[in-house]
């Protein structure tokens, strides 16, 4: 039997579920210990990105196989143990110096502290996040990482507390899938960026249309799977939302799940001349 | 947060300008205070640091679970 989710049931979901990994991490010890870290403490016991290519990774942390060691270096590596998203962002955001950075869903803070350090001293990272717990970590990576770039925020994706025309990129990783309104999601990308502007985010898509008994089960959709759209469908939405320009790429299947982690990138076209 | 980031807050709701009241502060961090929207008059807590701009009925749902 299966049933159609309420938006409140799905953000209810998310909420405890995000919250109590987050809340998890904040009962560890506040030093900051330089051990490697672990896989079971980074996106393997959700359906999130791959959990099976994940576990088998046992000796060196999860984040470590998305993120360049350049990259890992200039982040504590407690900050490191806290990333459950599905890619690097980074890789595809081609972020440069100055720019003004958006990270929805930005969790315990690792991929804004990854921007801040490319777009430096004169760009800026505004993190926003809807779970408590994850800002309050966040709060405390930053105190730790000590960037003065960058600013968390607690708001929703599908109603942006944030200007018109703000931001020049705006990346997310692995969180677009848990919104139970990914219209308003893009529509609100489109409005807060600038002319020109661009999203460049990592998410779970399905790659085959999903059953309505894989689309209902809340917690498959704390887990990324659930609340993932098809392809065709993300494209259609961001085309939707006034987005041109989008690329999507598949890189990395979830075996035969029918679902996969992908690159999207996509911009928002730059004001109309005369 | 920092009060400069009074520059890019809007209300979540109607996007309009957001005026900031401060109850406790540290140098350049506002800790505790409120952020009221100057159009439609809803009224934002900043609790730790955290400026709290979920829109009125989510954060009042969330509230109501944790009480």
């Amino acid at each position: 039997m299966t049933t159609q989710r309420t938006a409140e049931e799905i953000k209810g979901a998310v909420m405890e579920h995000y919250g109590s990994r987050a809340k998890t991490q904040l009962g560890k010890t506040d030093t900051i210990e330089l051990k490697a870290a672990t896989s079971d403490n980074a996106c393997t016991d959700d359906a999130c990105c791959g959990s099976s290519e994940a576990t088998q990774e046992e000796s060196s942390g999860w984040a470590d196989k998305l993120y360049s060691a350049q990259e890992l270096g200039t982040v504590p590596e407690e900050v490191q143990e806290m990333s459950l998203g599905c890619g690097n962002p980074m890789a595809i955001a081609d972020l440069k110096p100055g720019e003004a950075v958006l990270d929805l869903g930005s969790g315990s803070g690792l991929d804004c502290f990854l921007a801040a350090n490319q777009v430096g001293e004169t760009g800026s990272v505004v993190g926003l996040d809807m779970t408590d717990s994850m800002l309050e970590l966040a709060a405390r990576n930053l105190r730790k990482v000590g960037a003065k770039n960058v600013e968390f925020t607690k708001g929703e994706m599908e109603s942006m507390p944030l200007p018109d025309g703000q931001f020049d990129v705006i990346i997310s990783n692995c969180v677009i899938n848990l919104s139970p309104d990914k219209d308003a999601v893009f529509r609100e990308s489109a409005r807060v960026l600038k002319p020109g502007g661009r999203i460049r985010v990592s998410d779970i898509v399905w790659t085959r249309t999903p059953t309505e008994q894989e689309t209902s089960d809340l917690a498959s959709w704390a887990g990324c799977i659930a609340g993932a759209l098809e392809i065709k469908d993300v494209e259609a939405k961001l085309n939707a939302a006034g987005f041109t320009d989008i690329k999507i790429e598949v890189t990395k299947q979830g075996e035969s799940n029918g679902w996969a982690s992908a690159d999207i990138s996509a911009f928002k076209p730059a004001a109309a001349c005369c | 947060m920092r009060k400069d980031l009074m520059d890019i807050l809007a209300c979540p709701m109607c996007k309009s300008e957001l005026e900031l009241k401060i109850d406790e502060e540290e140098g350049d961090e506002v800790i505790k205070g409120s952020l009221t929207c100057a159009k439609c008059s809803e009224v934002y807590p900043i609790d730790d640091g955290i400026p709290n701009l979920l829109p009125p009925d989510l954060r009042k749902a969330a509230e109501a679970k944790s009480s």
